[in-house]
């Protein structure tokens, strides 16, 4: 899905947006550095490598000179980035020509983490410190209902069962844009909310944060310090514990924030407490990056247009419901078809076609996922079908005007509205006529000129 | 067409027809996928009632392993393989080509299969020479002469696309007889005819001609199009080749790949030599040099002949000045695996987890995925040679890609042994 | 659909390092000799401050890149590193706390890697010509067959190429093991990049680049050796596209007899089965055939029409 890349983005654009003092201070943080590093696009990546370890300044023709006649864009695109993220310093040198340079600060971080390896943001706890660590595959699926239920909650906070400790009005803005509010009835999602589910883990995580450190100058929180604490969070080691001591009270009331998310489980021992980092933290900067999320797909669908979804999630059956119709559920298996009545439904809710087939292709069961193509095509040409079939009908605002008091009246009129253009349907019997909305002031006018 | 289907629709399906005739229980094809392979009685369900993944591991493994021991019984007598080998295709371009009952025509498909065919050939017999005769109206012509490169025959082939007339089986064996007559006695002659009329139109007595062929020692297979006919089958026992008919595409496919391994040598068939050959190297990019075969000056690329150093722009071929055969050795090098297979391994259970007493090795040698989870039936398999231990897949991909057991190949006292062996 | 997923820039380098105390121990001596002004020679330790941060930033440029590393001595090879059991090894030692260090790893397999070498090697007679060349074709192998079980784990993995770091010279021995390596990784379409340490050019490895479409190179300046390998190695398969890399300087096809395992650019092939021998023979002893005709030179003769 496009939407991923486009806000996976958009949160490296908002470091790019910072003022040029604020990010040079961001760079004294080598996890900064590094998560910048990784955000890059490949070539611009190799091209701050390259220049790591060369002091003096780059001509810019020279770096031209590295790439193919068909990379040339690329190399445009790469050092445009690298501009823009201060990582490369642009310089003219006496001759006139731009030469570039690493950004001091960063590469002395990134030169440090290549010759001296790299180190961890702060020391886990040990381990008889911290008691019942949980193992591994307990850290996912706490992060995965953590997550799931505030997925939950956002769309519609009555099938949850436990509520996250968000407060109202920070709910409502995440809501904001996804859901629509109606009165006396729970809200409805928006075509960007239905956009929302059907997009991977890791961008409605982004989507989230992106929401969350927008809003945090309101709640007297630096922007700058919320960027670098997430960043640096995801270089914490998953399934350790750290000491909540060691953050500053800003962090730790945002840990609690971030534990609500599923990204970090907070733990009591009889003295201190602590925070165990799980996957979704770990993974933050990865998703920065164009790589998207490596997952495994559960969704196998037929030429019968029956669906089978090898999972376990409620979440997943409330997406699925969003398109067809759900007709068994087992422990891990939940049976659907995809029918036109459901489909309808799904592209009245503002769901387009294209998603509803590229959500069903990505999260395609590995048994299928090798097959071309991994949805029938019979599916998906009658999913875009019946899309089309909605289409036939295109809905115009209209007027009908009857009860003309005479024939020529009624004629002068049709001529009248006919020239203009907004003449759709006359039957000059029954002496009526439909005309096109935007023109119903002309013709009030023009009758009453007639009269 | 019907021809064709009712061929294929055998045995059980038959009742299926019978009832779709009866109007009662129609099935779509979708149903019958699932009627007929009964999917859901090989469905697991673990203690929590979870649908478990069907593990085909194992059995996708014993497959292999039948596949792999008999491959090892038949070529364990060392049988000599015709890795030379001077072949023509005969294609039929006859008024039967155009049938359809082949999508979109026999003909199309044939090509289609052919340019396939040529590819595999090339890269299965390195240094192996082919050429392509078609029959139409009733004459053989040569379309190509003998030759090495695949794209130039493929290129001669679609060039030369139409069907008209009848088939003459003799014209062409003897056309073909003619040239491969001038091969060289260390190759392997053979013709494979891609026949699809029902008869044939000659000018004289046929078994003349399969008596002369069979003195030349060519070696002619004959994949059929359209029905078996007694005079291929005749031709086919004659000479030593093999004879099958296609049934639809995917099996004409197949049968005509299975012209592409080289054939076991019978030892009269071809004289044994050794022919001295060059190895040459290839030049750097940039250099200009003096090529030897288009007789001027060339940018780049291009092999230095070993012995007089002159330069030519293609492999294989002959030095235009010294005469020296050349090859790119790693071409030679593609067969090598044939003569020196690997071992099967020996097939290992992983002992009962309460049982310890065993030692027991934790992960696969090749790849370092761990031997007690990797597949639930617990097998494993070792080396008989240096007794390092991996997992199946490893065994599989040991055998059938790489052909060089790690285990061995990272001692380097087992080398020396094995060395010595060969 | 398995094309589309390759655009990533993810990779799996696996990296085969030449640490054979034949090559690095005439190094050594070849510094104390010839005393200064010897950029082409390089001490084993300062090797490895070039390498370890070309394999640091391996890791560096993507969270989901991997490496393995595979060292290849004087009698073994073997795994001494992969960055994939990071997390798991490391917690189950006891966490110490610290940071997975790849530097540390490495040293610390590597150390026990060399000791079990030379044990391995007691047995032996100490034929110091034949140990003195690299074991390619082991590590090649070890390489494919872990190359392989990433492919097998499913249609989103990193895109997997080889890098070959050797110094010792070929073994013409393992000629036919080194090239089954090479097709098979043609076959699964696994470059294998070259970077030639030693004094002479590998036959072995121009081929194995040549064929797979992987990157050759000898550097001409072994102490810049990092820049070398950041600059061309460090390149991820989907930029390749992108960029100028090294020309190929040329390709030695020469191949390696059967009889006595020289390294030959002429002999004679057996016509059955292809095997190559330096001198004339009466009888194939790869495939037993008897050779009649033991002098048909040039195949001409027979051919002409």
């Amino acid at each position: 899905m496009p939407q991923v890349r486009i806000l996976a983005k958009n949160f490296m654009d908002m470091v790019a947006a910072l003022p040029a003092t604020k990010l040079d201070k961001l760079y004294e943080n080598p996890f900064i550095c590094e998560a910048v590093l990784r955000s890059l696009p490949p070539l611009a990546k190799k091209y701050a490598l390259q220049l790591l370890f060369i002091d003096s300044p780059i001509s810019a023709k020279t770096m031209e000179g590295w790439v193919l006649a068909d990379g040339i864009s690329k190399h445009r695109v790469a050092i445009d980035r690298l501009l823009q993220l201060r990582v490369f310093l642009e310089e003219i040198d006496r001759k006139k020509e731009s030469t570039y340079k690493l950004n001091p600060k960063f590469q002395g971080n990134i030169q440090k983490y290549l010759v001296y390896g790299g180190s961890l943001p702060r020391q886990p706890m040990p381990s008889n410190v911290t008691v019942r660590l949980p193992t591994s595959v307990d850290l996912e699926t706490y992060a995965l209902e953590q997550w799931e239920g505030f997925l939950l909650q956002l769309i519609s906070s009555s099938q949850v069962e436990k509520l996250t400790s968000f407060s109202a009005s920070m709910m409502k803005f995440f809501q904001r844009g996804l859901l629509s509010p109606r009165e006396n009835e729970a809200p409805k999602l928006t075509e960007n909310g239905f956009q929302f589910l059907l997009m991977d883990t890791n961008a409605q995580l982004w989507y989230i944060i992106r929401e969350y450190i927008s809003t945090a100058e309101g709640r007297g929180v630096e922007q700058m310090d919320l960027i670098s604490f997430l960043l640096e969070l995801s270089f914490h080691t998953m399934g350790e514990a750290y000491n909540l001591n060691t953050l500053t009270d800003i962090q730790r009331s945002v840990i609690k924030d971030l534990a609500n998310l599923g990204l970090v489980k907070l733990q009591q021992g009889r003295k201190e407490s602590w925070f165990i980092p799980t996957k979704l933290a770990t993974n933050l900067s990865v998703s920065l990056s164009d790589s998207s999320a490596r997952k495994q797909g559960f969704v196998v669908v037929e030429t019968n247009f029956r669906m089978y979804s090898y999972s376990t999630s409620k979440l997943h059956c409330e997406i699925l419901r969003l398109f067809s119709r759900i007709e068994y559920q087992l422990p891990n298996l939940i049976v659907g078809a995809i029918t036109k009545e459901s489909l309808y439904n799904a592209f009245e809710n503002g769901i387009t076609s294209d998603q509803i087939i590229s959500f069903l292709q990505e999260n395609a069961h590995p048994r299928v996922a090798e097959r071309i193509p991994a949805v029938p095509e019979n599916v998906t040409d009658q999913i875009r079908l019946w899309e089309n079939d909605r289409n036939r009908v295109e809905m115009a605002l209209a007027h009908v005007y009857e009860d003309f008091p005479s024939k020529e009246v009624f004629e002068a009129t049709c001529d009248f509205a006919r020239d203009m253009g907004g003449l759709l349907w006359e039957d000059t019997d029954k002496k009526r006529l439909v005309i096109r909305g935007e023109y119903h002031q002309d013709m009030k006018d023009f009758l009453r000129r007639q009269k | 067409m019907s021809n064709n289907n009712d061929g294929r629709r055998r045995g059980d399906e038959d009742e299926e027809d019978e009832e779709e005739e009866g109007g009662e229980v129609a099935m779509e094809a979708w149903e019958r996928a699932y009627a007929d392979e009964r999917s859901w009685e090989s469905l697991q369900e673990d203690e929590s009632g979870l649908l478990r993944p069907i593990d085909n591991k194992a059995i996708h493994h014993a497959h292999y392993r039948r596949r792999l021991l008999l491959h090892q019984s038949a070529s364990s007598l060392r049988i000599q393989k015709g890795l030379i080998r001077y072949l023509y295709i005969v294609i039929d371009l006859s008024r039967a080509a155009a049938e359809t009952d082949f999508r979109p025509s026999r003909m199309a498909v044939v090509a289609k299969c052919v340019e396939a065919f040529i590819k595999e050939f090339f890269d299965q017999n390195p240094l192996s020479h082919v050429g392509i005769v078609i029959i139409k109206d009733g004459i053989a012509q040569r379309l190509t002469d003998l030759g090495g490169s695949p794209e130039l025959q493929i290129k001669a082939l679609m060039g030369k696309l139409e069907c008209s007339g009848d088939s003459s089986l003799q014209n062409a064996l003897d056309l073909v007889h003619g040239f491969l007559n001038q091969s060289p006695s260390y190759g392997h002659r053979e013709v494979l005819i891609l026949y699809s009329a029902l008869s044939t139109c000659d000018p004289g007595d046929i078994m003349e001609t399969i008596e002369k062929c069979k003195k030349s020692k060519i070696r002619c297979s004959v994949v059929g199009l359209s029905a078996e006919i007694y005079i291929c089958k005749h031709l086919c026992e004659e000479t030593g080749g093999e004879y099958s008919v296609a049934l639809d595409e995917s099996h004409f496919k197949e049968l005509l790949l299975e012209h592409a391994p080289p054939p076991p040598a019978l030892a009269e068939y071809a004289i044994a030599n050794l022919i001295k050959m060059g190895f040459p190297q290839r030049g750097a990019e940039g250099v200009i040099s003096l090529c030897s075969c288009h007789k001027e000056a060339k940018f780049g690329g291009g092999y230095t002949c070993p012995r007089c150093k002159a330069r030519v722009c293609e492999l294989p071929t002959e030095c235009r000045i010294c005469g020296l055969t050349l090859v790119s050795s790693p071409h030679l090098a593609r067969s090598y695996h044939h003569l020196f297979p690997i071992m099967p391994f020996d097939e290992m259970q992983h002992a009962l987890p309460g049982n310890l007493s065993q030692k027991q090795p934790q992960t696969c040698f090749g790849c370092r995925q761990s031997l007690s989870h990797g597949s639930t039936s617990g097998l494993y398999v070792s080396c008989p040679n240096c007794s390092q231990y991996f997992c199946l897949d490893c065994d599989i991909y040991i055998h059938e890609s790489l052909h060089n057991c790690p285990g061995c190949e990272s001692l380097r006292n087992t080398k020396a042994v094995d060395a010595m062996k060969t | 659909m398995a094309s589309k997923l390759y655009t990533d820039d993810v990779s799996l380098v696996v990296v085969l390092l030449d640490v054979n105390p034949f090559f690095w121990g005439g190094a050594l001596k070849k510094t104390t000799t010839t005393t200064t002004n010897s950029p082409s020679v390089l001490s084993f330790s300062n090797f490895l401050n070039h390498v370890l941060p070309f394999l640091n930033s391996i890791l560096l440029l993507n969270q989901l890149n991997q490496v393995v590393v595979i060292a290849s001595g004087a009698n073994t090879c073997g795994y001494i590193y992969d960055s994939s059991e990071t997390n798991t090894s490391e917690a189950g030692v006891g966490g110490s706390g610290r940071m997975p260090d790849l530097c540390e790893r490495v040293l610390g397999s590597l150390e026990e890697f060399v000791v079990n070498d030379q044990r391995t090697g007691w047995g032996a007679d100490p034929t110091a010509a034949n140990a003195a060349s690299g074991m390619l074709s082991g590590s090649l192998s070890l390489a494919l067959c872990y190359i392989q079980r990433v492919v097998r784990g499913g249609l989103l993995h990193p895109q997997p190429r080889i890098l070959c770091v050797q110094g010792s010279p070929d073994g013409p021995e393992q000629y036919v093991a080194v090239m089954n390596s090479i097709f098979s990784a043609q076959r699964s379409m696994v470059p294998i990049d070259s970077c030639v340490i030693g004094v002479q050019h590998s036959a072995f490895l121009q081929q194995a680049s040549y064929i797979t479409g992987g990157v050759y190179l000898k550097p001409q300046q072994l102490d810049g050796l990092f820049q070398y390998l950041s600059m061309v190695f460090a390149t991820d398969l989907h930029s390749r596209n992108f960029i100028q890399l090294p020309k190929p300087v040329g390709v030695d096809f020469r191949a390696s007899c059967f009889c006595h395992k020289k390294t030959i650019d002429m002999g004679y092939v057996c016509s059955v089965c292809l095997s190559i021998f330096c001198k004339q023979h009466k009888k194939c002893s790869t495939c037993g055939s008897e050779f009649n005709h033991p002098h048909l030179e040039p195949i001409s003769t027979s051919e002409q029409k």
